[in-house]
């Protein structure tokens, strides 16, 4: 029975490693909850006070309650949302595209597609910047949302070409032959069938448009335009040690959406990010 | 960032359906193609003009000129600026892959065994992930904090160990920079090594265990040489994502002590969005940019070619 002791052994080995990792990624979350549980005369108390003897919600109350971070993350929704969703309406049509045509360059396209990803934000907000000012699209929603689409469509139609490859093209070929059109099939037969694909690519551009400081932090200086991502940044500028427990507060409100929309759509996502490994 | 299945879902991939008539392909590539044109083409051009002017954020160009050129390279801090941004990139690749590697690993083994606690594990991994970096920065400057709050220090007080100075002390600031990143981006790496795991045909671990090889044997003459491409794919992917990483950095040490944990884009943004100096922030990312290719055209060399994997 060598084999099934070397095994346990392996076991608890697992287990312990397990723990390690779990604690590393764990402690700075349940850190801040604690935090963020406490009043003022607890937070000094240290890691002796991990789980607070009063515990109060008032500090996420004060939060919540101040209009400026409804506002933060109003705007973080409104803008990561809608640019989420047209994402989805540049990157369907060419994810399409380059599952089902043949066509001159295709390769060099898609190639071209990733090494887009590689290019450092930071780069192209140098010259957008004053770009986006001499149009008037600075303090606007509408200029932020158009900036995070570009960032965000290149990763989108390469997950949603993944998925599409995975639709039999012979559906296309009956859908046609029964009559309908090229457009007729995308609309009717591929984007019912890609539902999967497209809620995780959706999903996955809304926690990074979430994530966004940035594009929002160049673009928008008025207040009330400000998303949460920002928010939270200046926020934390202003804040100091008497206060922590706020900022810890304030701090779990900004992450948590994001948690909750990833927790919710995982296996989808995980799915989504890793189909063409797992297909090869 | 871009997604795992880039790795293997090469161009190659699907053979494409024949439409009878050949279908039109530019109405359904026109808002991509606008969309990247006026967001990247376009920028990247003027990246490259404004490197050639004097340009501020508040507007005069002046002529063209290579002076700006010449005096932003050469500015005193610049080597500096390099060795942290290369210090951080390297720390923080091979422990993001390393550890992505070994946890994948015990959560393959660990479903097999079905032991407790893998999917409690990968979850608290993938949540990390989803913390965006301004607040994974401002959550780690509270766990780094010298007062009795600090996440870190009260736990070794509570062991009776003397308390560190994360962020303070210039020659141990920029592992905790580290550290945070890796607590941050390993999810990554462990979801692709995880799928790349899963992707190793069974029937290679059958052949040798009926060869009688141990478990060192499987990982070292099965495993790892089956990952090799993901792992270097991966390595090119997180390097570059390192390279761009600045707002976790700017909220927890904002690239101090001095600048002892400014890296090469937090300098760009600095020189760009602080000073308004448009035409040296312009060749610091034309600086960047060259970097970024570089690997990306590694990147490119070690795609495997037209081979089914």
């Amino acid at each position: 029975m060598k084999a099934s002791t070397s095994e346990r052994i392996g076991d608890v080995l697992s287990y312990l490693f397990m723990l390690v990792i779990f604690a590393f990624f764990a402690w700075p979350l349940l850190w801040l909850l604690s935090l963020a549980l406490r009043t003022r005369k607890e937070v000094f108390l240290g890691v002796s006070r991990f789980i607070p003897k009063a515990p109060t919600l008032d500090n996420f109350i004060t939060i919540l309650s101040s209009d400026k971070f409804a506002g933060y993350l109003w705007n973080a929704l409104k803008l990561s949302s809608l640019s989420a969703l047209g994402c989805l309406v540049v990157a369907l049509p060419a994810a399409y595209a380059f599952s089902r045509f043949e066509f001159r360059g295709k390769g060099a396209w898609m190639m071209a597609l990733l090494s887009v990803q590689m290019i450092s934000p930071l780069v192209i907000m140098v010259p957008l910047y004053r770009y986006m000012a001499s149009i008037g699209l600075t303090d606007s929603h509408f200029g932020a949302t158009m900036v995070y689409i570009a960032l965000a469509v290149p990763m989108v139609t390469w997950i949603l070409k993944g998925t599409i490859d995975g639709i039999p093209a012979t559906l296309d070929e009956a859908a046609m032959i029964d009559g309908c059109s090229r457009f007729g099939v995308f609309l009717r037969v591929i984007l019912p069938l890609s539902t999967p694909g497209i809620a995780s690519a959706f999903i996955i551009s809304v926690i990074g448009g979430w994530s966004q400081f940035l594009v929002p932090f160049l673009l928008i200086t008025k207040e009330s335009l400000t998303p949460i991502g920002v928010g939270i940044f200046q926020y934390a500028g202003t804040q100091n040690d008497s206060s922590i427990q706020l900022l810890a507060a304030a701090c779990l409100v900004s992450v948590v959406p994001a948690i909750i929309a990833f927790l919710a759509l995982q296996r989808l996502i995980l799915g989504a990010l890793t189909a063409g490994a797992v297909k090869g | 960032m871009p997604p795992a299945s880039a790795i293997t879902a090469l161009p190659n991939a699907a053979a494409p359906a024949r439409a009878r008539q050949k279908p039109r392909v530019a109405p359904w590539l026109l808002p991509l193609i606008l969309v990247l044109g006026l967001f990247y083409l376009y920028p990247v051009f003027d990246v490259f003009r404004l490197a050639l002017t004097r340009a501020t954020l508040l507007g005069d160009e002046g002529g063209y000129t290579f002076a700006t050129l010449a005096q932003t390279l050469s500015r005193p801090e610049i080597p500096g600026i390099l060795g942290v941004t290369a210090t951080f990139t390297l720390a923080s690749v091979f422990s993001q892959q390393l550890l992505g590697l070994f946890i994948a690993l015990v959560v393959v083994r660990g479903e097999k065994r079905r032991l407790f606690g893998t999917t409690i594990v990968r979850t608290t991994a993938l949540i990390a992930w989803v913390v965006p970096g301004i607040a994974g920065g401002i959550i780690w400057k509270m766990l780094f904090n010298e007062a009795p709050f600090g996440g870190l220090n009260s736990l070794l007080r509570l062991m009776g160990a003397s308390p560190v100075q994360w962020l303070s002390d210039p020659n141990l600031v920029m592992w905790s920079v580290v550290v945070s990143n890796v607590w941050r981006g390993t999810a990554f790496s462990m979801v692709v090594m995880y799928a790349a795991l899963k992707a190793i045909d069974p029937v290679l671990y059958e052949a040798a265990s009926v060869d009688g090889a141990t478990a060192r044997q499987r990982l070292f003459h099965v495993t790892l040489p089956q990952l090799r491409s993901a792992i270097l794919v991966n390595m090119i992917l997180i390097t570059i994502q390192t390279l761009n990483t600045f707002d976790a950095i700017i909220s927890l040490t904002g690239g101090g002590p001095g600048r002892s944990t400014e890296v090469l884009s937090l300098y760009t943004f600095n020189v760009v969005f602080r000073n308004y100096d448009l035409a040296s922030g312009a060749v610091l990312s034309i600086l960047m940019l060259i970097i970024s290719l570089g690997l990306a055209l590694i990147y490119a060399a070690f795609l495997p070619k037209g081979e089914e994997r």
